[in-house]
């Protein structure tokens, strides 16, 4: 393994897979933790159950406890749609295939990542080139999965013209990317040292979403009424928060800064950050992060030649490696023997966001609830998953 | 700031829906349309055998190429079912029973103002009472199986079961599909569908 060592913890705290707690760098065998006492229904509260079919994007059951106003606790059940995705026995080219449709919103880092792990396992490294490419389709696929945040809070404020503002930009990035990489969702653009996403004009056409989003975010800031919807709702004190969730609390979490698979070094990065803490701190940090997304594939230098290499490297091996998905910390461990998948270690953001959101929501009301959950970005596809 | 402002800021924007259906799609991602070629190739899931192509199979990963190769043609679903009942308005209630999201979001993008789902009297409604169609998207779970009978059986009749994607249809590459369980009367091929593809089943479904 290039970049992670097995010893004493250090840096920020990432996330547990099943075997390993992860640190940057680093892993160790993971330490029993205890679990938190399940939350007891009191006598004056009563549960508001929400879902599993209902408006929103995807399937969960969620359940309120509340005396009447106040939520004291929030319930989030995905198992009601658990996926048991099969990837042990398999070659990484047949395990791809189910990885990029864990979370298809988030496929290209999702991707990305695992064939770092990969590619880490067999002790290869794709050409310079190859890894700058990746940089474009990640920052490409976080400007979109930003707008969509951004759209749903909107949504949940029941401001119909910036929700169609917003995803008339998202479906013109989904065009963007589906031009570029041949398909809306990433599925088949990345393999074992190669890439399929031409660049050309990419950062120009990004760069009018980014400007036509600009005008948008000033507007939504002078909106006193979503403001207020947004500012001391959902505050997250959490020192182990990730992503943008983090970075909206003052804390400056961002693998793109500490984890070396990908070569953001290169651009000269600084996260994003804010203080506010709560939804509108959230809101501020994905809205400015389109901008910087933007900015980023624009210093992006390289050119349209050597997108893949044949990469031949041992067929038994254990890799590692970490990304900064649009909501966080992605992370994916992976051994191989004979050049089959014999072990698969993950942490996936939605995690650690959940927990957070869960947390976030006591004390607040049910009508805060939609801005909140949107504020976290929260994929159910990549909680509501086995990966065997 | 107040609703006349964002008003004026849409009035100002100009009017952006496309001429879809009466004119042909803008902007296709070739990997969500129908594939054309020759000869028989390792097909992960099994979409191309004898030579012919499955769309309700096809996860559109490109280990074809260059056998197989998109054509453009966005007309991937198969009706077996429709009903002009639902000519001027079509309700449709989407049930995520298993999906890996892109599916959700891009039945949620024909509401998007390229597509404007609304000129063509197609709405969302979040309860299966007051809806004409499911949608179902993702492979068949144990759990949402259930809560699929039971949006079912809220539905009143007239009603349409759509299953859309290639999981929802024959399960993809992650599992089982829901039409194994259900059937149903529109499936809409691609992984996930592309918005215009998903346009077009629903206003054949209408009978259009
Ligand atoms: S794109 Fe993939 S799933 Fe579809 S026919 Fe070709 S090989 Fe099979
Ligand atoms: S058909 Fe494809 S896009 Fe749709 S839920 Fe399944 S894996 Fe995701």
């Amino acid at each position: 393994m290039r970049y992670y060592k097995e010893g004493k913890p250090k840096g920020r705290f990432i996330g547990s897979t099943e075997r390993y707690d992860i640190y940057p760098g680093i892993y160790r065998k993971k330490e029993e933790r205890q679990e938190p006492e399940p939350h007891r229904k009191t006598e004056q509260e009563f549960v508001f159950s929400y879902g599993p079919a209902s408006g929103m994007l995807e399937s969960s059951e969620i359940d309120f406890y509340t005396p009447g106003e106040i939520i004291n606790h929030v319930d989030v059940d995905y198992d009601v749609r658990m996926r048991k995705i099969g990837i042990t026995g398999l070659t990484p080219a047949d395990a791809l295939l189910r990885i990029e449709r864990i979370n298809g919103f988030h496929a290209a880092s999702h991707a990305i990542c695992f064939l770092s792990a990969v590619e880490d396992a067999m002790g290869v490294s794709p050409p310079d080139n190859v890894l700058k490419n990746r940089i474009l389709q990640i920052e490409s696929e976080r400007i979109r999965s930003n707008l969509l945040v951004v759209e749903r809070m909107a949504q949940a404020a029941g401001f119909g013209v910036p929700v169609n503002q917003l995803s008339l930009l998202r479906e013109k990035v989904s065009r963007i990317i589906g031009k570029h990489s041949g398909h809306r969702y990433f599925y088949g653009s990345n393999s074992l040292g190669g890439t399929v996403f031409e660049i050309s004009s990419l950062a120009e056409e990004i760069g009018e979403v980014s400007d036509e989003f600009r005008d948008i975010f000033r507007s939504l800031l002078v909106s006193k009424l979503f403001i207020n919807r947004l500012q001391n709702n959902g505050i997250n004190m959490e020192s182990d928060s990730i992503g943008p969730a983090a970075r909206a609390s003052g804390i400056m979490h961002d693998a793109r800064m500490d984890s070396p698979d990908l070569p953001y070094g290169e651009l000269d990065f600084k996260p994003v950050i804010k203080e506010e803490s709560d939804a509108f701190g959230r809101f501020m940090v994905r809205s400015m992060e389109i901008g910087q997304s933007s900015d980023l594939i624009k210093k992006v230098k390289i050119s349209n030649d050597e997108l893949s290499e044949n990469q031949v490297g041992s067929v038994n091996g254990k890799g590692m490696a970490r990304i900064e998905s649009p909501a966080g910390d992605i992370f994916y461990g992976i051994e191989l023997k004979d050049g089959i998948i014999s072990a698969i270690d993950h942490i996936f953001p939605s995690v650690k966001n959940l927990e957070n959101f869960r947390k976030s929501m006591r004390g607040n009301i049910f009508t805060d609830f939609h801005f909140n959950w949107e504020s976290y970005g929260i994929w159910i596809s990549e909680l509501g998953v086995v990966l065997e | 700031m107040n609703i006349n402002f964002w008003f004026l800021k849409g009035i100002f924007k100009g009017i952006k829906t496309e001429k879809f259906p009466k004119k042909a799609p803008l902007d296709i991602a070739p990997w969500s349309t129908a594939l054309v070629g020759k000869g028989n190739v390792d097909c992960p899931v099994e979409a191309i055998k004898d030579g012919k192509w499955n769309f309700e199979k096809c996860i559109f990963c490109r280990r074809c190429l260059p056998e197989y190769a998109p054509n453009g043609d966005t007309a991937i679903y198969k009706v077996s079912g429709n009903d002009r009942t639902f000519k001027k308005s079509f309700h449709l209630f989407p049930l995520d029973s298993g999906a890996c999201g892109a599916c959700n979001v891009e039945l949620h993008n024909i509401a998007a103002p390229q597509y404007d789902m609304t000129r063509l009297g197609i709405f969302f409604t979040n309860t299966p009472r007051h809806a004409d169609a499911i949608v179902i998207m993702g492979v068949w779970t144990e759990g949402m199986g259930k809560v699929l009978e039971r949006a079912l059986e809220a539905m009143p009749g007239p009603k349409l079961v759509i299953a859309m994607g290639a999981c929802a249809i024959s399960g993809g590459i992650i599992g089982t599909g829901v039409t194994d369980k259900f059937n149903a009367d529109v499936v809409i091929g691609g992984c996930p569908p592309n918005p215009y593809t998903i346009l077009s089943a629903l206003m054949k479904a209408r009978g259009e």
